[in-house]
């Protein structure tokens, strides 16, 4: 992987450039906070953002999407709708690059999905290294700070330039096509290093306990007094799943035209400390108290994600830090008082 | 055969009836898909035999009582539509004054003509089928109801709460622009219509199966409100439910 560099006014270009190219994600100022959304000109583009409201996984695992039109005539005609739009996201960090290869690795397990591989291949990925990081963000801990792939390119602020990381050839390519750009020294890449480790320090959170030992440490405390404890504040409210870059689960429905000679099938976002999410045609629900529905979240991202797939499920972003309200969606509080129990 | 549909409206603004006529796109498929049998908004014909009743509006008279009654005698599915009818709504406000106060503050000295009782939903009453909550009713629940109804299925509505349509709609939370909100205890499907314009959600969809109110009035607590304002946030359409008392 060889890099270049492009100064900050070339940049601005280089993003004009891409908006003729197609629909480019960046992010940019909501509320106060950040969010990605489609941009219309450069200037609309934040890079120096600490995190946003929302992950980029819904531009591959859209809220709702459809997947499967039907006609229910004499013979019923179903047809599967794989949608991919061309799009370039821009300004991606390295913890939120880490959950999409996550994405990646639940996606093609057993039965490769369609849906999201298609948007996943229409997508170019240009991330950003994460120079402000987010007082509930913990990703230098797990880490997460920085990437070394999966992405196709990938800047580091350097003052008045940026460190360009070629990380794919159809990186390579939109660089070269697009972009007003020189190789990069040792000395460039040398302050890339030092921006990278200067931000490593800024991390006011840590996990306490390394990634390795997290499985033991749940594994241990499945009956822990803690899980009851946090599920008296708990809303079951779903927001720490919604905003997390690593929950991919969704449910299934279908939505059937007043004729009822048409319809669709539809997936949307779901999450399991929703009551209803174990909940089963019977009535019968396998989680339904709260404590279970919290304490699956956590085991979810410290010990199933790293048994199946061999990668940690939380990659320290600290969303769900940021949204419950009842302030008890912690992976750092939560593994802190385990461990302090066990 | 098309069912037989038919309205009533109690007490309420029978803004949800005008929803139901509002349907622009799909008023003619839903016409043919049903047959509207009584619909004072928009007919003149009366009939009393029907296969399906939406009620708007609260319970709020002895002679509603009876009146719903009968309806439910004759209606083989009730469906409660908008807050009035499926949670008390803002009817419910003034159950907290004695109902002698409260006809006294609206009529005046005209209060010995009128009648009242403290407001509540019709599932107060009598049984009901499903519900289509908002204020006023949310359309898309209101369809959603309906063709479950023609397919003969249980309609699928969320019971879980406002955050998560929130969260989707990629929104920054209410309470870290220094606000409070409902959202974590009601009842979505109305794609955090509120939050997403700049409000907050004041709870017109009704609570959750299970909603965790203590949690949520500690949450408003820590955020500024105090007790009295926490139950009168929720005392504004919930004013029948336990956690406003
Ligand atoms: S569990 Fe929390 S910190 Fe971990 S990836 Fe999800 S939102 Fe981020
Ligand atoms: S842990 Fe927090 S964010 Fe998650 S469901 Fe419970 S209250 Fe909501």
């Amino acid at each position: 992987m060889h890099s270049q560099v492009i100064a900050k006014q070339e940049l601005a270009a280089f993003v004009e450039n891409l908006l003729r190219q197609g629909e480019v994600v960046g992010v940019r100022r909501k509320d106060g906070k950040y969010v990605f959304d489609k941009i219309g000109s450069p200037g609309e583009l934040c890079l120096d953002y600490d995190v946003t409201v929302l992950s980029p996984k819904e531009y591959f695992l859209p809220q709702r999407e459809a997947f499967l039109k039907f006609e229910l005539a004499e013979a019923i005609k179903a047809e599967p709708i794989t949608q991919a739009q061309r799009r370039i996201i821009l300004g991606v960090h390295p913890y939120d690059i880490k959950a999409i290869q996550l994405m990646d690795a639940v996606f093609s397990k057993d039965n490769p999905d369609p849906n999201y591989f298609r948007k996943r291949e229409a997508a170019t990925i240009i991330g950003v290294d994460c120079l402000n990081p987010s007082p509930h963000a913990f990703c230098a801990s797990v880490g997460t700070a920085t990437a070394e792939s999966g992405f196709d390119l990938l800047l580091t602020d350097i003052g008045a330039e940026y460190v360009v990381a070629i990380g794919s050839a159809k990186g390579e390519e939109l660089l070269q096509k697009h972009a007003k750009t020189r190789d990069a020294s040792d000395g460039d890449l040398s302050k890339g290093k030092t921006a990278r480790d200067e931000a490593a320090r800024k991390y006011q959170l840590s996990a306490p306990v390394s990634l390795d030992q997290i499985p033991r440490l749940l594994e241990e405390n499945y009956d822990h007094p803690l899980w009851e404890e946090l599920a008296q504040k708990c809303l079951s409210c779903g927001s720490c799943t919604m905003v997390c870059p690593t929950c991919v689960c969704f449910d299934v429905q279908e939505d059937v035209a007043l004729t009822l000679t048409t319809g669709e099938r539809y997936r949307q976002w779901d999450s399991c400390l929703l009551e209803d999410f174990a909940k089963v045609a019977t009535g019968e629900n396998f989680r339904q108290h709260r404590s279970t529905r919290l304490r699956h979240r956590y085991f979810r991202k410290g010990k199933y994600m790293m048994e199946r797939f061999g990668i940690q499920g939380c990659v320290g972003c600290g969303r769900c830090i940021t949204a419950c309200l009842a302030e008890i969606a912690s992976p750092v509080d939560t593994y802190s008082r385990l461990k302090g129990g066990s | 055969m098309k069912p037989k549909v038919a309205f009533f409206d109690f007490t309420g603004c029978e803004g949800c009836q005008l929803e139901a006529i509002n349907f622009e796109q799909e008023l003619l498929d839903i016409i043919s898909a049903v047959d509207i049998v009584n619909f004072r908004e928009a007919m003149t014909e009366r009939s009393d035999d029907y296969d399906i009743a939406f009620i708007d509006g609260a319970i709020s008279t002895e002679r509603d009582i009876a009146r719903i009654k009968e309806i439910r005698g004759r209606a083989k599915i009730l469906v409660p539509i908008g807050a009035c009818a499926c949670i008390g709504g803002i009817n419910c406000l003034k159950n907290f004054y004695s109902m002698d106060e409260a006809l006294k503050i609206v009529y005046g000295d005209d209060a010995k003509y009128y009648d009242t009782i403290p407001a509540r939903p019709i599932d107060a009453v009598v049984p009901v089928e499903h519900y289509v909550r908002g204020c006023p009713m949310t359309q898309s629940e209101f369809l959603k109801v309906v063709k479950a109804l023609l397919q003969g299925k249980r309609p699928d509505i969320p019971n879980y709460p406002v955050c998560v349509e929130c969260k989707m709609a990629g929104n920054v939370c209410v309470f870290e622009k220094g606000e409070t909100c409902l959202g974590p205890v009601t009842r979505a499907g109305c794609g955090a219509l509120c939050v997403s314009n700049g409000r907050i959600c004041w709870g017109c969809r009704g609570l959750v199966d299970n909603p965790n109110a203590d949690s949520e009035k500690e949450i408003l607590k820590k955020h500024g409100l105090s007790v009295e304002q926490v139950l009168s946030r929720f005392r504004m359409f919930d004013g029948y439910s336990e956690v406003a008392k």
